[in-house]
C-alpha cells in the first residue's frame, strides 16, 4: 500500500521549505489556497476478499465520481466530466461477473443491477484505449462511500486520523477508482477543490509509505509548447524531515482553455426541453500550439429520464441553426419511445461538436441541444423532477505528430470522451460556472396526477360501454327496420 | 337559376354559386381537368416541401419518411430494413422505396430520387381517387361521381399527408382497389389485394367478413336459379352453413390466406425474427402510453406505470379489443354489408379507429378514402346544417384535445387529468355519434 498526497497551488504561488514541519507521522504547515489530491495505491493482495474476488474477474474497472457542486480546478488537475457516478468497465473472461452489488454497497447506487441490464456498450473499434461498457447515474454525495471506505480501511485500533481523513471525502469534488489487469493494482484518487486549507497531512496507517508534494505550475523558458512545468517541494514521511525542491515538466492531456460556460434549459421545457449552452468565447485556446487543429466539443451523460434523438441531430441545416456541427458519438440503440419506468439501461452518452460563430471578437455565444423527455411515473402533484448534469466542454486539439503523454504523474484517463478521440488529442477545458453553483439542471416534467386518477378506469370504461351500446342500438334499429321493410315488401307482393 | 328540385338526389357539394356553376360543370364533364389539377396540386405541395426542407430547420418531410428511406438504404446495402430502429413495416415498403437510396452524385437528380417515395404515394392518391370515381359511377353519372371523388382528390389534408411522405396513401389505393375488385366480382384479384393489404398494415382484415358476407349467391351468380326459392320452409342450420360456403367465398378465403401467408413466410425466411417482432408482435407488446386521441390513453399510461404485481385490480384496457372487434368485424358487417358494402366498410373502419387503443390523425385517412362513397346517400349531405354541425363537433372536439396536448407537450403543464382525458372522451363520444348516424342511414 502506498500513498501520495499533493497540494497544488496556482502558478506563481510557492512556499518556503522552512515553513513546513515534517516528522514520521505527518506534515504541518501554514494555511494556503490549494487543491489537494490524495492517491492510495493497493496491491490486489492488500484488498478485502470480496473486492479482490471481483477485481480478479474483471479486465478494467474505472469509477469516476464528480461532485454536483461547482468547483475550481488548478493545472494540471484539470480533467472534467459531467457530475455524478461514472463507470467504465471491461469484463474479464468470465462475463457473468457482476460488479453492481459491490458498487451499489460502496457508493449507495440505486440503478445498477447488472452489466447486461444497466450498462451500455462502447465502441472498441475506434481506439484500443477504450473500455467496452459504460454506466452512469446521478450521485450527489460520497457519504455512502466515505462510510464504506472507513469500514474497510480503518479497522479497530487505527489512528483517529484514519477515520477523520476518510470522513473528509464528503467534501471532495472528484473521486477515481481505477483497476486494470496490466497494473494489477487498485488506485483510489480523491481531489478536493481549490480552497484555503492548512498544509497538513497525517498517516492513514504507520505501515503505509506516504509521499507528500507541495507544487505549483511554472513556465520556464525551456518548456515545449505542449508541455507544462511543475516546481515545488517533495518529501517522503519517515525518510527525511526536510522537503527537497523539485522541478520537472511533462506533456499534459488536460489543459485550461481560460473560457467558461453555463448550461440551462430554455423555458418552457414541455416534453422536449432544449439545453442552452452559453459560452464565453468562440475562439480556440490561445496557448494551443498553432500547428494543432482544434474543435469545440460537448460531452453529455444523459440519465434515462431524457434522451437525444440521433435522427433529429442528423440534418446539417437543423444542426447549424442550433450552432452545432455534428454528432461525433451517441450511445447506440437508444429506445426512442419507451417510458422511463420500463427502461433498464442507464441512459445515453453524447459527444457533440459545436459550431462557434466565425466572428473574431470574443463575444459570448450560445448553442442549443434539443432533448426529449421520457414518460415518468405518475405522481401526487402531477409533476416529477428530472436532473440533468452539466456536460464537459472542451476544445479537442490534435497535433499531426507529437507525444502520447508519457510520464505525467497526474494523468487522468478513462473519462469517457478520451476513448472517442485519438491518443494524441489534448483537451482544453472550459470552466463550468453556473449562477447557482450547481452543476445540475432540473427539469419539471408533467406527469399524470394520481390525486385525480381515482375515477379514470371506471369513467373510461363507462364511456366506452355507452358508446358501444349506442352503436349497437343503431345497428338494432337497422335490423328492425329491415325486417319491417321485408314484411312490407311481402305484403305488396301478396 | 335554381336547380330542379324533387329529384330526391342530394345536392353535390361545391355548387353553391350559380355564376360558377357552368364552369364547375365543365370542370367535371371530362376527367382530365380534375386529375390534372389533383396532380398539379400535389406537385406544388411536393416542390414547396423540397424548398422548406432545404431552407428551414423545421422540416416538411414526415419523420416516418426518413424511417422508410433509411430502411431502404439498409436494403440497398444488402442489409435488413429492421436495422433502422422504429421501422415497423413490411420489408415490401422498403423494397418499393429502393430508388430513394440511389445516389448519382448530381444534387438535383439525387433529390429527385430521394423524393421517389413521395411521388409514389401521391400517385397512389390519384389512383385511389380514380377508383373512387369508378365505384361511384356504378350508381350515378360520371361527372357527379367525379364531384364526389373531389373530396378525396383535392383534399389538402390528403395531399399534405402523402407529399410529406406518409405511406397511408398506399393503403388508400389498396382498399379502394379491393372494394372495386369485389364489386366487379373479380374474386382472384380481391383475394390477392386482401391478403396483401393485411400483410401491409393488418387492419384491412376487418373488411374480410363484410366482403365474405356480401358475396352471396344472389350477387355472385345472379342469373342462376336460387336454390332457396324451391321451398318456403326455412332451411336447416346445416343446410344454411352449406349454402353459405360458396365457391367464390372459398376462392376468396383461399387466395387471400395464401397471399398473406406466402408473403409472411417469405419475409420471415429473409429477415427472420426482427420481421415478426417489428411488424406484428410489436403491436401486442407495445405500451401505448404516449398521449393520443384514444379514450383508453390515460388509463393505459396509468396502468403501464404500475408494477405488474398490482395487476390484480380489474383493467378495462385488457378488454379494449372486445368492443372494437365485435363492432368492426361482426356486428357492423353482419347488419350492413349486404345493404351497402362501401358504407359498411366505412363504418367498420370508423369503429376500428374510434375504439382503437391508439389513435393518431393519420388513422383518419383510413376512413376518409371511403367517405365519398357514403356521402351521396348520407343525412349529412341531405341536411346540410346537420352535416355542418357534425363536422364542427368533430373539429371542435379534436381542437380541444390538440389544445390540451399543446399545453402538455410544449408548455409542460400537466394536462393529462382532467383536460386531455376529458377531451379524448368527448372526441370518442362525437365519433360514436357520427358512427351511429352513418349506420342509421342504412335503414
Amino acid at each position: 500500500m502506498r500513498e501520495r498526497i499533493t497540494f497544488v497551488q496556482k502558478e506563481g504561488d510557492s512556499i518556503e521549505p522552512t515553513a513546513l514541519k515534517v516528522d514520521g507521522n505527518g506534515l504541518k504547515g501554514p494555511e494556503v489556497k490549494a487543491v489537494r489530491e490524495d492517491r492510495l495505491t493497493f496491491a490486489l493482495d492488500e484488498l478485502p476478499a470480496e473486492l479482490k474476488a471481483l477485481l480478479e474477474g474483471v479486465n478494467q474497472l474505472h469509477v469516476r465520481w464528480v461532485s454536483p457542486v461547482a468547483y475550481e480546478a488548478v493545472s494540471p488537475l484539470l480533467a472534467r466530466l459531467p457530475p455524478g457516478f461514472h463507470l467504465f468497465y471491461t469484463p474479464g473472461s468470465d462475463a457473468s461477473i457482476n460488479p453492481c452489488p459491490l458498487l451499489t454497497k460502496a457508493f449507495g447506487l440505486d440503478s445498477c443491477s447488472s452489466p447486461s441490464d444497466s450498462f451500455t456498450t462502447l465502441p472498441t473499434d475506434r481506439f484500443t484505449h477504450s473500455t467496452t461498457h459504460q454506466f452512469y447515474q446521478p450521485l450527489p454525495s460520497l457519504k455512502a462511500f466515505a462510510h464504506f471506505a472507513r469500514s474497510l480501511l480503518c479497522p479497530p485500533g487505527s489512528p483517529s486520523s484514519c477515520s477523520s481523513r476518510l470522513g473528509s471525502l464528503t467534501a471532495a469534488s472528484q473521486l477515481d477508482l481505477s483497476y486494470d489487469t496490466i497494473s494489477h493494482t487498485l488506485r483510489l484518487t480523491s481531489l478536493w477543490p481549490y480552497s484555503p486549507q492548512s498544509l497538513s497531512a497525517s498517516l492513514l496507517s504507520p505501515t503505509i509509505r506516504t509521499e507528500i508534494g507541495i507544487l505549483s505550475q511554472t513556465s520556464p523558458k525551456t518548456l515545449e509548447p505542449h508541455e507544462i512545468g511543475i516546481s515545488g517541494l517533495l518529501t517522503v514521511l519517515g525518510q527525511s524531515t526536510t522537503p527537497s525542491p523539485t522541478l520537472f515538466s511533462f506533456p499534459s492531456r488536460h489543459r485550461d482553455s481560460s473560457s467558461s460556460f453555463q448550461a440551462h434549459f430554455l423555458p418552457p421545457t414541455g416534453l422536449h426541453p432544449t439545453l442552452q449552452l452559453s459560452i464565453s468565447s468562440p475562439s480556440p485556446p490561445a496557448k494551443s500550439p498553432t500547428e494543432e487543429t482544434c474543435r469545440l466539443h460537448g460531452y453529455f451523460t444523459l440519465p434515462k429520464t431524457l434522451f437525444p434523438d440521433r435522427h433529429q441531430l442528423n440534418d446539417p441545416l437543423f444542426l447549424s441553426s442550433k450552432n452545432l456541427t455534428a454528432v461525433r458519438y451517441i450511445t447506440p440503440g437508444i429506445d426512442l419511445e419507451a417510458p422511463e419506468y420500463v427502461t433498464s439501461t442507464w441512459g445515453s452518452a453524447l459527444l457533440l461538436e459545436l459550431a462557434p460563430p466565425h466572428s473574431s471578437s470574443g463575444k459570448e455565444w450560445t448553442a442549443e441541444i434539443p432533448l426529449h423527455l421520457r414518460y415518468l411515473p405518475p405522481s401526487l402533484t402531477g409533476y416529477q423532477k428530472a436532473e440533468v448534469p452539466y456536460p464537459a466542454l472542451f476544445w479537442a486539439c490534435t497535433a499531426e505528430e507529437g507525444t502520447k503523454f508519457p510520464g505525467n504523474p497526474f494523468e487522468k484517463d478513462r473519462v469517457g470522451y478520451d476513448g472517442l478521440f485519438g491518443e494524441r488529442t489534448v483537451f482544453w477545458h472550459l470552466n463550468p460556472s453556473p449562477a447557482d453553483g450547481k452543476l445540475v439542471n432540473t427539469v419539471k416534467v408533467p406527469v399524470l396526477n394520481l390525486e385525480k386518477a381515482d375515477w379514470v378506469g371506471t369513467v373510461t370504461g363507462a364511456v366506452v360501454v355507452a358508446g358501444f351500446a349506442w352503436v349497437v342500438i343503431k345497428l338494432l334499429g337497422v335490423v328492425v327496420m329491415g325486417g319491417k321493410k321485408l314484411g312490407e315488401d311481402k305484403k305488396k307482393k301478396q | 337559376m335554381t336547380k330542379p328540385s324533387g329529384t330526391g338526389q342530394p345536392e353535390p357539394p361545391a355548387t353553391s354559386s350559380s355564376g360558377a356553376s357552368s364552369l364547375v360543370t365543365t370542370f367535371f364533364d371530362r376527367p382530365l381537368p380534375l386529375y390534372l389539377s389533383a396532380a398539379i396540386f400535389r406537385l406544388v405541395f411536393l416542390l414547396y416541401g423540397l424548398w422548406q426542407d432545404a431552407n428551414s430547420p423545421v422540416k416538411y418531410t414526415d419523420i416516418d419518411y426518413l424511417v422508410f428511406t433509411d430502411a431502404a438504404r439498409f436494403v440497398s446495402q444488402g442489409q435488413s430494413p429492421y436495422e433502422r430502429e422504429t421501422y415497423r413495416y413490411t420489408p415490401v415498403l422498403a423494397w418499393l422505396l429502393l430508388p430513394t437510396a440511389h445516389v448519382t452524385g448530381n444534387r438535383i437528380l439525387d433529390v429527385a430520387f430521394f423524393s421517389f417515395g413521395k411521388v409514389l404515394f401521391a400517385i397512389s392518391d390519384l389512383v385511389a381517387g380514380w377508383l373512387l370515381e369508378k365505384v361511384l359511377a356504378k350508381s350515378m353519372d360520371a361527372p357527379r361521381a367525379r364531384k364526389f371523388a373531389t373530396i378525396w382528390l383535392l383534399n389538402p389534408m390528403v395531399a399534405t399527408i402523402s407529399t410529406r411522405g406518409s405511406s397511408e396513401g398506399l393503403l388508400g389505393v389498396l382498399v379502394m382497389a379491393l372494394l372495386w375488385a369485389v364489386l366487379e366480382r373479380r374474386v382472384t384479384l380481391a383475394g390477392l389485394l386482401l391478403g396483401f393489404s393485411v400483410h401491409f398494415k393488418i387492419y384491412p382484415f376487418i373488411y374480410a367478413p363484410a366482403i365474405v358476407w356480401w358475396m352471396d349467391n344472389e350477387r355472385m351468380s345472379p342469373n342462376k336459379t336460387k336454390p332457396t326459392s324451391l321451398s318456403s320452409k326455412p332451411p336447416f342450420l346445416t343446410a344454411k352453413i352449406l349454402n353459405f360456403i360458396t365457391p367464390p367465398r372459398l376462392q376468396l378465403a383461399l387466395i387471400s390466406l395464401t397471399t398473406f401467408s406466402t408473403l409472411n413466410i417469405a419475409m420471415y425466411l429473409i429477415y427472420g425474427t426482427p420481421f415478426l417482432q417489428e411488424t406484428y408482435l410489436h403491436h401486442v407488446t407495445r405500451l401505448d402510453h404516449r398521449h393520443n386521441f384514444s379514450p383508453y390513453n390515460t388509463q393505459l399510461y396509468l396502468s403501464s406505470s404500475l408494477p405488474l404485481s398490482s395487476s390484480s385490480s380489474f383493467r378495462i384496457e385488457k378488454l379494449a379489443f372486445l368492443p372494437q372487434l365485435l363492432l368492426s368485424t361482426v356486428f357492423i358487417p353482419l347488419v350492413t354489408a349486404k345493404k351497402s358494402l362501401p358504407t359498411s366498410m366505412l363504418a367498420q373502419t370508423f369503429a376500428f379507429v374510434t375504439f382503437n387503443k391508439v389513435c393518431t390523425s393519420q388513422y383518419f385517412l383510413w376512413y376518409m378514402v371511403l367517405l365519398p362513397l357514403y356521402l351521396p346517400q348520407s343525412s349529412f349531405v341531405k341536411n346540410k346544417k346537420f352535416g355542418l354541425a357534425a363536422l364542427v363537433l368533430w373539429v371542435v372536439a379534436q381542437g380541444a384535445w390538440l389544445q390540451q396536448g399543446f399545453e402538455l407537450e410544449f408548455l409542460g403543464n400537466s394536462t393529462y387529468l382532467p383536460g386531455l382525458w376529458l377531451a379524448s372522451l368527448a372526441f370518442f363520444g362525437v365519433n360514436c355519434w357520427i358512427l351511429g348516424v352513418i349506420i342509421g342511414d342504412m335503414r
